[in-house]
């Protein structure tokens, strides 16, 4: 069952025979329903728009194919760990080490992050009365570099070249001395590609949130959806860099020698310091835009400003800069000494003040408020003992001598599937539920939706409390098989089970999609009786939602103008919003970057060349046509 | 959600005293137990409170018929209500951290290289890790594979290194892990108190084999263990 004789091609192991089958199978499948319900113009008017909302679509769209792999191989680590001593299809040895890697890396850097962003795209700039993003242009960009390093990263699987070092990568095992052939390269290109995007969106974010406010909006009176998003993207301009450093010299140990985490003038610490000063505030990237999404969800549906606004904004950023100061504590086990474990300890705790306060805010919001039951606020609700779980555990994780049994193990595995999904996860599925009409002019079913929600929360504690268990009992991650006297049966049995529950809840949001599409009328504007600008334009969001730009005197402007029957007041004077084309110049940049890449990856020095000046050459087409030019003349002629 | 883990609390306590971080048999791993039932208490401290006004608001302010067309007021910030959940977690984390630090000066001088000497009562094991499988010298000069043999209520000492990448170096009944690096010494040390036979594993994920890069501790009396140096 292990390998197949494919003719042309040799031995292949059968599960990706299998992938390949499916995939082609799907791709004819989905290509003759898109040419029979002649779908292409309206695929087209996609590929090349700038519309912040049809890219944020796309991303969430995206985001839920790479979320189905991810998933995929989360199905198959938990059926190759039910029992002891199992021997499930293909998945020991190198091929479970390559599943779990695929499984860490595409759920952070493919599912999580651009589920954020995508929801950002559509949220933010009508939260603020913004047109569009700053930079409409760049923004395509972005997107098509995360689909271009999607790609780059998926496609590893398919030549039977997955990844194979952990989502973390740590040198010395990721270096060429000890995992040849190209696996790890794609995960270098996959990452450095897709990051350029991220770095790339947080600009925009940032430009966009301070130039873009409808006027009157001061900061103090932003939605905190919007908040988190500009502390998040500050986090990402700081930390994004250093995974591209670190990337760039584990590519050059790779492919050109040098020895920079390995050898008698390397070290492989400096490999877990460059990862982790990513990595830990890449957490906090993650879960920021989820707190920002779970405050205006509580709000809205419990009728009422959200409790100690200010606190909140200030937890926000004390969040965002002590995660700066913690990377060590994933590395209390390298033996950096007393005084570094130490303080690193007490930073860790720190953040639990901040984050402690958040959770009492929201709890103090529902207090007095009338508390409405639905599917976004479901998820609200569920995160909050969920998360806590995950925060209270992370507290544990910081007493720096006790990480020393915990470190590594499944009460580690336990407790960052805690938080990211219990917040991240949870958050995005809220903000998914919660801004469909904005994205689609429809609402999702609500029963559905309970369903997905009730099936997920609890197919998704049977799996990952019985893990912390499990990592007392001195389970470590990344293992393919356990034996019976290891007495983790029955833990990673339960775990199994709640695994597929979670599996199955994700049937009910496909089931809901069909139903929501094929069955259900139009919304108007404001479905959920909203308090923020987005739910003033109509659904789904047009091209250039605000004709006129209101004026904004204070928090939740629009709740309050339902309130007291008034219409919000016509700006006068706003900034003009940004020009958006459509232009296909992106896509091509990607493929042309995933060319290249595969270039590098395989060691092919004519494609690289051949990918580097065309790359090259989209900067100098891009000097010679910016849709700008022709405006500000215009403007300056006026 | 907070259905199923009530029961999970209540399982991990009757089986405590069953799972092998929490069933400690040496002075290390002693102290580390203590540290995280102290983690743990004060934990369940705040996941008590936050769990009770999560419900008992909830319930109390949840949509009803009377109350569907209702606006509720807007209300100011309660400064001291807010200056309570800033201040008590923090004394609650400074009550944790006391511990926390001194726990940590006191067996991380023990397990990482910083402390160059060694007590003059403790006996030295070389420890080398590679892919995959574990070789510890004893001071005689013997050596074994993949089975770690030590005397009880002893001082040993531990000096470890990697062949090849990183691994981690854990025996959960006995101590913490601590990393075994290519080219650089990390130590470790504890006294066994009880004999017995303990799991011992690689925790740092270190290639291919990684799962089977374990192995046995078997902890010996004294008399025993010297019998078993002298044996060839």
């Amino acid at each position: 069952m292990n390998g197949m004789n494919v003719p042309f091609v040799g031995q292949v192991p059968s599960d990706i025979v299998v992938a390949w089958i499916v995939s082609i199978l799907l791709g004819i499948a989905l290509m003759w329903w898109m040419t029979t319900r002649k779908k292409w113009p309206l695929i087209w008017e996609y590929i090349t728009t700038t519309d912040n909302r049809k890219i944020g679509t796309m991303y969430i769209l995206l985001s839920m194919v790479f979320f189905i792999r991810g998933g995929i191989d989360a199905m198959f680590i938990r059926t190759q760990l039910a029992i002891p001593e199992n021997d499930f299809w293909v998945f020991q040895s190198q091929k479970y080490n390559e599943v779990f890697t695929t499984h860490g890396t595409v759920m952070i850097f493919f599912v999580s992050m651009p589920l954020l962003i995508g929801l950002m795209n559509i949220a933010v700039p009508l939260q603020l009365g913004a047109n569009d993003l700053a930079f409409p242009y760049l923004n395509s960009i972005s997107f098509w570099l995360f689909v271009s390093g999607g790609v780059i990263f998926n496609m590893a699987f398919f030549f039977n070249a997955a990844p194979n070092a952990g989502w973390t990568s740590y040198a010395p095992l990721a270096t060429d001395t000890f995992t040849t052939g190209p696996n790890n390269n794609y995960y270098i290109f996959g990452l450095q590609v897709s990051g350029l995007g991220t770095i790339f969106t947080a600009i925009n974010m940032i430009v966009t949130i301070i130039r873009l406010r409808a006027p009157g909006m001061k900061m103090t009176r932003m939605p905190l959806f919007s908040w988190a998003t500009l502390v998040t993207s500050f986090l990402i301009l700081i930390a994004f860099p250093v995974l591209t450093v670190a990337l760039l010299l584990l590519m050059f140990d790779r492919i050109y020698g040098t020895s920079f985490f390995l050898g008698e003038y390397g070290d492989p610490v400096y490999w877990q310091h460059l990862f982790w000063i990513f990595g830990h505030p890449e957490v906090y990237i993650l879960i920021l835009p989820a707190f920002g999404i779970f405050s205006d969800v509580i709000s809205t549906f419990s009728r009422k400003r959200v409790y100690g606004y200010t606190s909140m904004v200030i937890a926000i950023a004390l969040i965002g800069l002590l995660g700066f100061m913690v990377w060590a504590h994933h590395m209390f086990t390298v033996g950096l000494g007393a005084l570094a474990n130490s303080i690193f300890a007490i930073t860790t705790m720190l953040i639990a003040v901040p984050t402690g306060i958040k959770v009492f805010n929201w709890l103090f919001t529902m207090r007095k408020g009338v508390v409405r039951i639905t599917t976004p606020m479901l998820f609200s609700l569920g995160f909050i003992p969920t998360f806590v779980i995950g925060g209270v555990t992370g507290v544990m994780l910081a007493v720096a001598a006790a990480d020393y049994q915990y470190h590594d193990s499944y009460f580690v595995v336990a407790h960052f599937h805690y938080t990211m999904i219990g917040g991240t996860i949870l958050g995005a599925f809220a903000g998914i539920y919660y801004w469909y009409p904005k994205m689609t002019g429809k609402m999702l079913d609500e029963k559905l939706g309970k369903w997905h929600f009730w099936l997920f929360i609890i197919g998704f504690h049977l799996t990952f409390m019985p893990q912390h268990f499990a990592g007392l009992n001195g389970m470590p991650r990344r293992v393919y098989t356990y034996t019976w006297e290891d007495g983790v049966f029955l833990l990673n049995f339960v775990s199994t089970i709640g695994a597929f529950l979670m599996g199955a809840s994700m049937l009910f949001v496909a089931w809901n999609l069909y139903k929501t599409h094929r069955l259900t009328d139009p919304v108007g504007a404001d479905p959920w009786d909203g308090r923020t600008l987005e739910w003033t334009v109509g659904s789904p969001a047009p091209e250039h939602p605000f004709q006129t730009i209101p004026k904004i005197n204070s928090i939740d402007a629009y709740w309050y103008s339902k309130v007291e029957r008034k219409r919000l007041p016509k700006a006068e004077e706003p900034r003009p919003s940004p020009i958006a084309i459509q232009t296909v110049a992106p896509v091509l940049l990607a493929g042309v970057l995933i060319v290249m890449s595969v270039g590098f990856i395989y060691g092919w020095v004519w494609i690289q060349v051949m990918g580097g000046v065309a790359a090259l050459g989209f900067f100098i087409y891009r000097v010679f046509h910016d849709e700008r030019k022709a405006v500000y003349r215009k403007e300056e002629e006026s | 959600m907070k259905k199923l883990f009530w029961p999970f609390v209540v399982i991990a306590f009757l089986s405590g005293c069953q799972m092998r971080v929490l069933n400690p048999k040496s002075d290390t791993a002693d102290t580390l137990t203590n540290l995280i039932y102290l983690s743990f208490g004060i934990m369940m401290l705040v996941l008590i409170v936050v769990f009770v006004l999560f419900v008992y608001f909830l319930r109390k302010f949840r949509e009803r018929k009377g109350t569907k067309f209702d606006v509720p007021a807007d209300e100011k910030e309660n400064k001291w209500l807010e200056i309570t959940w800033t201040v008590i977690p923090i004394l609650l984390l400074a009550i944790l951290a006391v511990p926390t630090v001194k726990a940590t000066y006191d067996l991380t001088s023990k397990v990482s290289g910083s402390a160059e000497g060694s007590k003059d009562n403790a006996m030295i094991v070389e420890v080398v890790g590679q892919q995959f499988n574990w070789k510890f010298t004893y001071e005689n000069g013997k050596e074994s594979y993949d089975e770690l043999i030590l005397p009880v209520d002893q001082v040993v000492e531990f000096r470890l290194t990697s062949n090849d990448v990183i691994h981690s170096f854990w025996v959960p009944n006995l101590s913490g892990k601590i990393d075994v690096l290519p080219g650089e010494e990390t130590r470790l040390s504890f006294e066994p108190r009880e004999e017995g036979m303990y799991q011992g594993k690689c925790a740092e994920f270190c290639g291919a084999e990684h799962t089977l890069m374990r192995f046995e501790t078997k902890v010996i009396s004294q008399e025993a263990f010297e019998s078993w140096m002298q044996e060839e």
